[in-house]
This record gives C-alpha cells, structure tokens and sequence, in this order.
C-alpha cells in the first residue's frame, strides 16, 4: 500500500488529479454551507447572472450555483458507490472464476449474456418498477459494471495461480480460503483499483447521459439532470442561457473525468506488469548518432550493419 | 467447442430479445394513438383495442408469441414494424448504412491517431512531450458526449454557421447526384464523427501507449537497438506489431458496441442510425422492431468477440503455436 | 522518430486542412425545396400560338415547413398519431370541412338530417374529379363508409363508423347515412374527418394499412403527393390545378424534418413555425422582427392532475377540494410556463369554445383552509406517488413543494409515455400529471380511458350518453355544462393549465394563416388547415 502511495507521491499529474478530485468532494460534503441559496427555492425563473445568483436562475427560479454544489454530492455520491460495489463484486467473482474452473466457464457465460444485454430497455424497466432515486441508479450501474472487472481478475489469477508460491502454498497443505485470501486476493489490488477508477469515470458520464436522455430521477439536484433541462429548454440556441446554465455542470463533470484519469494514469502504470518491468528499468534508451558522446563513449558508426556502441557500464 | 459455447450464449440472448422489450411497462398502443401534445386524442373503446392488439397479434398467448417469433426468425423474418408501419428489415438496413458510416469513418479516424500518438507518448515517456499530450488529448476526450455534442452545434452550427444542425443530408440533396451529395453528406457527418473521435481517442491513446511501454522494456527491443538498427526502424518493425497485439481484441470488442455506443451522438445530431431507431422504437415500445434492432446489436457484439478471439489466437505466435 | 513526428504533421495538416475545406464550402445553409415542376396548368396547354408572348408565368410558390415522419399518407398507413392526419389531408377530402367561423361544405354542397337524426342526406359537389381523372360519385362515398365498417380493426381512428348502420345511394351525387342511433355533432365529427375514397382504387385491397402503392394515395385533394421519403421524413405535395376549389395559392409544399423549429424559421431553413405553452420565449425572439407575422391560436389543450379515486385516501371527495385549495396555480402558470399558459378551466373544457361553462366553482389558493380541511378529516401522515413524464416533471415539483406545505408527503415518479400510460390504466398511483388536447369538442368529456382508470360515476355516464345523442345544440349545451360542473364539484381531477398557441410565419412567403375553429379535423389544434394553402 505505501508503495502504491509512493508511486503516486512521485507523479506530479496524479496529484494534480488527487486535488481536483478532493476539492469536488470537499464540494460536495459542504454543498448547505457553500450554497448561496437553498437549490429548491424559487425566484424570478431565468435570470442572468447577478449579485445574489452568480450563475443566474433556472427555469423554475432556482439558483444554479447552489444547483453546482448539491449536484457534485449525487453525482459524485452515484459514481462512487456504483464503482465501489460492482469492483468489489467483480474481484470476487473474478477470483473464483479464476481459481475454480467449472463455476469460472459458467461464470464467463454469464458475463458473455451481461455483456451483450441492451442497457436501454433495463434502465426503463429498472426505472419503472423501483422507487426513482440514487439505488435504482446504482443498481443499474453494479449490474452492469461487474462483467469487465471479473474478467480481468480472472486473467490476472488464471496466470498468477501456477505461480511458485503457490504451488508451494498447497504443498504445504493450505486450504484453497487460505491461498485465495491471503495469496491471490492481494494480488488483484492494483487492477481493483484501477478498475474502480475506471469504472468510477464512466457511471459519472453514464449517469448524466441518462439523466441527459430523461431516464433518470428528472427531480434530484445533480449535473446530468441540470443539463437535461438546460439543453432541453425551447431557446436554448437562439439566447445565451447555455453559458451559465450549460456549461457550468458539463465543465465540473469533464474536470472529475479528467481528475480521475490522472489519478488512474499512475496507477496503471504499477499496476500493470509490463508496465512495472519497464519503469523499473529506468530511462528507455535509443540508439545513438554517429559520432554521439554518451556516457563518456563515443559512437562510431561502422560500414556495416553491426554497430559497436561500447556505453559505461554501471549497476 | 468454443462455438458451441457461443451457440448456447446466443440462443440465451434471442430468448432475452424477445422478454426484455415486453419486460418494459406499457404497450405499443399508447405511442400508436397519438402524441396527446400535437393532436385531438384518438378515444378508443375497449373494443377498439382489443381488435388493434389481435391486428397486431399482441393478444396473443405469451408461449405462442414468443413460438412465432423464433419461426420468424429461423425464416429470416424480422416481422414488421408497430410505429412505423414497415418491415423491419428495411428499417433496420436503411438506417444501419448511417451507423456504419459514422462509426466506421470515427474508428479509422482515432484508431489510427490513437496509435500514432501512444506510440509517440511511450517513445517520448516522462517528457514534457508525453504529458502534454497527454493532457490535451485527455483534455478533449473527456467531456460527455452529448455535451460535447451539444457545444459543437451551439458554436459550429448556430454561432459560426459553418456546419448544419443536424440530420446526415439536406432534404433535396439525395436528388442532386454525385459531388453534390458527396459534399453534402461530408457536411452534415463532420461534426458527429468529430465528436466520436474525440470521445474515443484517449482510449485508444492510452491503451497503446501503455501496450508500449511494456514492449519498449523489452530484451528484443533492447536487442534491436545495439544491433545498432535505426530507432524509427525500431518503433515500427519491432515495437509496434507487438505492442498492438493486445489492443487489436479491444479493438474488435469496440466495435462489437460500435452500435448503442453512437447512441447519443445521434440523438444529439438527430443522425439516422440505428441508435436513433432504437432509441425511438423503445420509446414507442415497438416489440417486432426493438427484437430486431436488439438482434443485430447482439449479433454484432458476439460476432466481434467471436473475432477478437481468433485474430488474438492467430496473431499471437506463442498462442498459434500451441 | 522523425518519421513519426511527420507522419503527426502531416495528419494534423490535412485534418486542418479537411476542417477549412468543409467549413469554407458552406454557403447559405438554407436547403432550398427542390423545384418540383408543377403540374402544367390547363391554361398554358391551351395558349393559341398567334397571341402575343404571355407574361411571365409568376414564380411557382414553395413552401417549406417543419415536420417528421408521420407515415405514408393514404388513409390507412398515415401515423394516426400526430399531424399524420394532416398529411392526408392535403390529399383527401371530406364532405363537410372547417375554416376560422365554424363548419363549411366541401365535398358535399349540402345536407340534410332527419327529425330523429340518423338520417343524412349529402348532395355531392358536381365537377369532382380523382388526381387520377376518374369522377367522383355518390358511389364513392357510400363505399367509403362501407369499407371502413369492413376494415374497423386495422386502424385507429374514434370515429363512431360502427354506429353507421348503411349507406344508400339515391343518384349520381346523392346519398343518405342511415346512423343506428342520433350522433350529435355528427356533420363535424364523423363527416367532417373521414376522407373519401376512391371505389376503383379501394374495392379489391384486403389489408389497408399496408396498401403503399402509388394508387393509395389517390385523392380528390389539392395536392398531391410527389414523394416521401420515410427515412428522411420528408414528404413533397405538388398542387392539383385541376382541383374543384381552384388551383392552390401554393404550388409545392415540402415538409422536412428539423430538429429544432425556431432555429429553422430563423434561419430561413422553413417558413413557419409553431409554438405553444412554455415555448413563449422563442416566440418573443419574432415579436420585433418584422418579416414575421405571428398569430395566436385559441388552445384546446389541458394539463391536468389525476386523482385516484378508486382507491384511498382520494376517495374523499373532502380530501380532493382540501388538496385543490393547496395547489398554487398561478404560481405554476407563472414560474413553469412563463406566462405561456393560463390557469385552466376546471371543467376541462377549453373557455375558447362555445361548449364552456363560465359559472364554475372556485377553490382559491389558501394553504391555511386545506390544512384546517385536513385536520377536520383527521388525515394526518399521507405519503402519495404522483407520476408524469419527464417533460412536467417541473410541474410535479412545484405540486410536491405545496402539498409539502400543508404536510402531504409525496414522491414523484417520471417514467417516459409508455410507462405512465401502463401505470394510469393499471390504476397504479395515487397521482398522476397528464395532459390531452380535443377540448374543443364534448365528446372528451368521456373517453374510454378517462374516467374510466380513476372516477365511477353513473350520473355523469348518463349524462354523457344523452349529450352524445341530442342532436340540437342548444339541449345539448345544457347537458354539457352540466358534465362541466361535475366535475369542477367532484373534482376527479385538477386542471392545471391550458396552454397558448402561437404561429410564426415568414410573412413575405405567405400569410394566409389562421386558427380553425375547434381544430382542423376532429380538432388538431395547429394552424394546418389545407385551405391556407388554396385562393380565397
């Protein structure tokens, strides 16, 4: 875990990542404090921008900024517990598919049917048959998400259960609990990790897109739903109220996609094994020019195909 | 027995196809009878209904329904459309030609970029190069589709009047024969696939730069350069085809879902294609024509999986050879 | 890494170079109605060669104007939802017609009723000719309501064929209805709606709706269709010089597919638009602009809230007056549509009409009254479901903040039509936000899907079945405004809004717009009425 914590201590790009993504949340949790306005009070619908509304009125009269702030908690809220529990749901079925082969065939039928549903028509029966609201949102999300961490988790174990250690885990005559929990489960952090930020990034997109489509809960205070009836609004290309009713939730949801690909980005490249071997060999380098100093030799290029490059040799 | 495998997952899914739009609440006869917004509602009787449901076999017992459905399927008869009043073969052909065209066109577009620029980045990595085209990229791909969308046409289409609303031609262009439409048509799918690309570049960049970065670590490539063989030599002889191996199976899986993945685009650009009609269909619960759209975004997905397998498993030597 | 980094130019060059290219081309983004030669007016073929050069042939009008595909328009296929049936109607007539004063003759220059009322006779036009040249007969309209009793289950329209009992006809251009029973408004409802039919084209097609062919959409209409393009929505009509009315002012009439209808009229992309309710800011954007002409329509439209009588706890009729003096009208009416609708009538019927009730009750805003209201009938701790479509979900919102008020919790559910409309007749809610036009016409009061769902009531069935059948309009006003009265007092529902109307026109193209009075058709609200497109 520290080392994780290293790799991301080192990159300057995840950190940037890192603090947009805590300022959304810092945001989101003190939305009633930072809000000018209560977001469900109403006042001259569609005003532009003034003192006591800085980003204007909707068309019901309500302030858009306080709008911003509430949203950042459902959509943030939606995201998180959407991606916590299909990658924990993933890792888990990923590992025992890996592990035990007949449950894992039947398990990646399963994935193959998941993978191939069409989303639509189960938002609308989802929608439908459950309360409105952040669950049926999330469980929407969880049925869906699971399919690509599973499968990932089980390439990871299918290659890691012949390791050595393993084997020597059941010479050693350790339950198959003891190998998967205290073994291979470790091993299948980094991809979780990287899995749940991914799969975060996409529920934040997916949920405005729904809400967008009019799918969603059209009476919760969250980005997707301002855009809704922002882009949905009959002047919406012949006045300018696309500016500060538009823009303001479209740009916080790009920097939350954004914040979180940084923060991914370092991970995947410690996460990712092909990935760790390059990095831990240190610079990449490249073949030098005629005549090139470096590291104190000189490069000759001879007539033939064959180069000699005598560089220093060092640890 | 791989195919078998397939061929068990398939015929779960026609059986899905067939459950899931019924699955939806309501009918097809509540969009059948009029948009109460536009027009006098259409007062229908009990009576009246009940004869509109057995016109359209919709009475019918659920076991017999579904039995007539895969008859019609095994006849190659995709039945014929509630809201539309066609077949839905045709509707299916004439908008799927759309999707192909945009899609298609896209995933050439950033496919091939995404490739060149990862490889770009992982040759140039940790420097200012690599992230700062790493952020731009980014930069422009993350935004949500329909935002994205939406903002396009706000400023190309309606503040700058340089590209058309919506819609894949003007009305009348299909007459005019030859460079006309061509152009036409060009003018009206550049700022949807301009979307699209966008949308899916990082992917594509990331997933290449990062196949890079391992094969770059690489013996044979460490190998080839104090073979003293020339670094662009060395990027696209060695490097590349094997950094691409992996991404060509996502590759193809992509375009499993190249389909409902344009979904919002085409809303968006009002763009005829199949995730407009399939969009549209569920709307009006249109059973015969939501089965076949459901149908042929399956069958694409399990065909591209189907593929990515085998191109993984004749690509891969180490795979070929076992 | 040279060869990379050129090969990045080189595509980033030519994308630029791509993005130049289309942008630049783009001229004027008005898509022109192709020119569709008008069919040749009889005066032209008929010019002596000896007689001086004509004057110039005046330039043929275009007119291009907003739609979607609302299918093939002959009388079967056409999408009975939406403007389809305008579509059609350009192509076929009916007996009786409409224009902004009430009811004309069209294809019948007069008729007849009997005492009882279920006898008519029509007196047919002479002259009537099909697009196709064969002549219009009383044949023709006796088969037309002969197919459609044969053909009732392959389409969707209300009108009340099956209480035709036969057709007779008496000479060349006469014939009589003989009805099972009195149809009030029988000479705007019934006859003023059904097209009639060519026999020659008709008499041998089994299956109606799927009839596309070329003959299908042969009609005595002034126009005709050109082409239609389902995949693009585009339908082209070209004028019918030959038309018994005269040649149309317009000769071609081309409607395509927009996404936006604002954006098209302000672009010059069509040439008319139309508005209604919420969408007022987009009409105030013509207001000033002078090459536009607006016109108001009356509305026929409501929005209103569905109370669940068949169940608890809106079986109280106490309970629905409490909850009407909790729910601010105005202020929906203000902070939703802007000032684009007023409050409604709260007997349903539209107060642009002859048929509306002026001396309803009143259930003023007063939040303290309902709460009383409430406590006296010990209803405490309610929690309701109100659905609706997404599109008034901003009306749910402001009904769920007051009835908050006055201690009502209520969850508001939006699904999208299909879904509402499945709930509504399962009788799965406790509210629910609808809205439907035909307020024009008595006959809404009762449709089978409403009341039924949600209110029993024998005396106002009654009531109804009478009105339907009392031919003189007077007795008839009498029942109706009793109907409306039950309703303000029974209150099954709430009425919200009805919304205003607006047409905006390119005045330079044509501007012989106008409202029909009670609605084109069976009482389709816009402003689509074939004889704006004729000489007058």
């Amino acid at each position: 875990m520290s080392r994780l914590l290293g790799a991301i201590r080192g990159q300057k790009l995840a950190l940037v990542g890192l603090a947009v993504l805590a300022f959304f949340g810092l945001l989101a949790v003190f939305a009633p404090w930072l809000s000018p306005h209560d977001p469900e009070e109403m006042d001259a619908p569609m005003l532009p921008p003034t003192g006591s509304h800085p980003l204007g009125t909707n068309d019901i009269g309500q302030d858009i900024l306080s709008e911003l702030f509430y949203g950042a908690r459902f959509s943030l809220l939606v995201g998180f517990l959407s991606a916590g529990i299909s990658t924990v749901i993933g890792v888990v079925l990923g590992v025992i598919s890996g592990y035990y082969d007949r449950l894992g065939f039947t398990i990646m039928r399963v994935v193959d049917v998941f993978l191939a549903v069409p989303r639509f028509p189960m938002m609308v029966f989802l929608a439908a048959f459950l309360r409105p609201g952040l669950w049926t949102l999330v469980l929407f999300f969880v049925l869906f998400g699971w399919t690509r961490t599973t499968r990932l988790v089980r390439s990871q174990i299918l290659s890691e259960r012949n390791n050595g250690y393993v084997e020597a885990a059941r010479m050693v005559g350790a339950s198959d609990f003891r190998i998967i929990g205290r073994h291979l489960l470790p091993s299948t952090v980094p991809i979780a990790l990287v899995r749940l930020i991914v799969e975060f990034q996409h529920v934040i997109l997916a949920e405005s897109g729904l809400s967008f489509l009019g799918l969603g809960d059209p009476t919760v205070k969250s980005w997707g739903t301002m855009l809704h009836y922002a882009f949905g609004y009959p002047t919406i290309f012949i006045s300018d109220v696309w500016v500060w009713w538009a823009v303001p939730p479209g740009v916080c949801l790009t920097l939350v996609v954004l914040a979180l690909t940084f923060t991914g980005f370092s991970l995947e490249e410690r996460a990712n094994p092909r990935l760790r071997r390059a990095w831990k060999r240190g610079r990449i380098t490249d073949t030098p020019e005629h005549g090139e100093e470096r590291d104190g030799a000189k490069s000759v290029r001879l007539p033939s195909k064959i180069h000699a490059v005598r560089p220093r040799t060092t640890t | 027995m791989r195919v078998a495998q397939y061929l068990i997952t398939l015929f779960v899914l026609l059986s899905l196809n067939f459950f899931l739009p019924r699955m939806m609440p309501g009918d097809p006869l509540s969009y059948l009878l009029g948009d109460p917004s536009t027009d006098a509602p259409i007062l229908l009787t009990e009576e009246m209904r009940e004869n509109l449901l057995e016109y359209y076999g919709l009475n019918k017992p659920l076991a017999e329904q579904y039995k007539d459905y895969l008859l019609g399927l095994a006849r190659g008869d995709l039945g014929w459309s509630i809201y539309y009043n066609a077949p839905v073969s045709s509707l299916l052909l004439g908008r799927l030609k759309w999707t192909l065209f945009l899609s298609g066109t896209a995933a050439v577009i950033y496919i091939t970029l995404g490739i060149l620029l990862g490889a770009f980045s992982a040759r140039k990595r940790g420097t200012k190069t690599d992230v700062g085209l790493l952020v731009s990229v980014f930069s422009l791909g993350s935004w949500p589709p329909f935002f994205l969308g939406m903002l396009l046409i706000i400023f190309f289409s309606f503040k700058l009047d340089a590209f058309p609303i919506g819609g894949a031609q003007s009305p009348g262009a299909a007459q005019a024969g030859g460079f006309e439409r061509v152009k036409d048509v060009l003018h009206h799918w550049f700022l949807p696939c301009l979307s699209l690309v966008l949308t899916h570049l990082p992917g594509i960049y990331l997933l290449t730069r990062n196949s890079m970065l391992g094969v770059l670590g690489e013996d044979y490539v460490r190998t080839a350069r104090s073979k003293g063989i020339r670094e662009h030599r060395v990027l696209l002889r060695h490097a590349l085809p094997n950094a691409l191996l992996p991404i060509v199976t996502t590759i193809a899986m992509r375009f499993g879902f190249m389909i409902m993945g344009t979904m919002f685009v085409e809303v968006v650009f009002a763009y005829p294609g199949m995730g407009t009609l399939i969009y549209q269909a569920g709307a009006a619960r249109d059973y015969p024509l939501l089965q076949g759209g459901f149908l042929l975004t399956m069958a694409f997905v399990v065909f591209f999986n189907l593929a990515a397998d085998l191109l993984y498993a004749r690509l891969d030597p180490r795979v070929r050879r076992a | 890494m040279r060869i990379i980094k050129k090969k990045q130019a080189m595509s980033t060059l030519l994308a630029l170079l791509l993005v130049c290219l289309l942008a630049g081309c783009n001229s004027a983004p008005t898509p022109t109605a192709t020119s569709v030669p008008a069919a040749p007016t009889s005066a032209s073929a008929l010019e002596p060669t000896s007689t001086p050069a004509p004057p110039p042939a005046p330039e043929p009008v275009a007119l291009t104007l907003p739609g979607d595909d609302w299918g093939y328009p002959s009388p079967f296929a056409f999408y009975s939802r939406g403007p389809g049936y305008l579509r059609m109607s350009f192509i076929f007539d009916t007996l009786t017609w409409k224009d902004e004063e009430g009811v004309i003759p069209w294809l019948a220059d007069n008729w007849d009723v009997s005492e009882d009322g279920t006898e008519w006779i029509f007196t047919l036009h002479s002259g009537v000719a099909w697009h196709d040249g064969e002549p219009l007969t009383a044949e023709d309209v006796a088969f037309t309501f002969d197919y459609l009793k044969e053909h009732q289950e392959s389409f969707q329209w209300s009108w009340p064929v099956d209480k035709v009992a036969r057709t007779e006809i008496v000479d060349e251009r006469t014939v009589t209805l003989y009805l099972t029973e009195p149809i009030a408004g029988c000479h705007v409802d019934l006859v003023g709606s059904v097209p009639i039919i060519p026999k020659h084209v008709w008499e041998n097609v089994e299956d109606p709706a799927k009839f596309t062919a070329e003959e299908a959409v042969i009609g005595t209409g002034p126009f005709k269709l050109v082409e239609y393009s389902k995949e693009e929505a585009r339908y082209i009509y070209g004028a019918n010089a030959d038309y018994f009315k005269g040649s149309p002012a317009v000769d071609t009439l081309t409607f395509i597919k927009v996404e936006n209808e604002a954006l098209a009229l302000e672009t010059g992309t069509t040439d008319y638009a139309s508005f209604w309710g919420k969408e007022i800011e987009a009409v105030q954007a013509f207001e000033d602009n002078e090459n536009y002409g607006i016109i108001g329509g009356p509305s026929f439209w409501v929005l209103q809230m569905i109370f669940n009588t068949q169940k608890t706890p809106f079986d109280d009729v106490e309970l629905r007056r409490a909850v009407a003096h909790a729910i601010d009208r105005e202020e929906i009416v203000e902070q939703v549509t802007h000032g684009g609708a007023i409050v409604a009538s709260l007997g349903i019927i539209s107060p642009f009409t002859d048929w509306h009730n002026p001396n309803l009750p009143v259930y003023e805003y007063d939040p303290a009254k309902a709460k009383a209201m409430l406590e006296d009938l010990g209803v405490t701790d309610l929690n309701l479901m109100l659905i609706t479509t997404s599109g008034f979900a901003r009306e749910a919102e402001l009904v769920q903040a007051d009835l908050a008020e006055i201690g009502i919790e209520v969850e508001v559910q939006t699904g999208d039509r299909s879904t509402i409309d499945g709930l509504l007749r399962e009788g799965n809610f406790d509210l629910a936000i609808n809205g439907h036009g035909g307020i024009a016409n008595p006959a809404i009061l009762r449709t089978p899907t409403w009341p039924a769902e949600s209110y029993s009531n024998d005396e106002y069935d009654q009531l109804y079945q009478q009105q339907a059948s009392t031919v003189d309009e007077e007795a008839r006003r009498e029942l109706v405004w009793q109907l409306q009265a039950i309703i303000a007092e029974d209150l099954p529902v709430l009425t919200l809004w009805h919304p205003k109307m607006w047409t905006v026109y390119d005045a330079s193209k044509l501007d012989t717009w106008f409202y029909t009075k009670g609605g084109v058709g069976l009482g389709i609200p816009i402003a689509m009425n074939k004889l704006i497109f004729l000489e007058r």
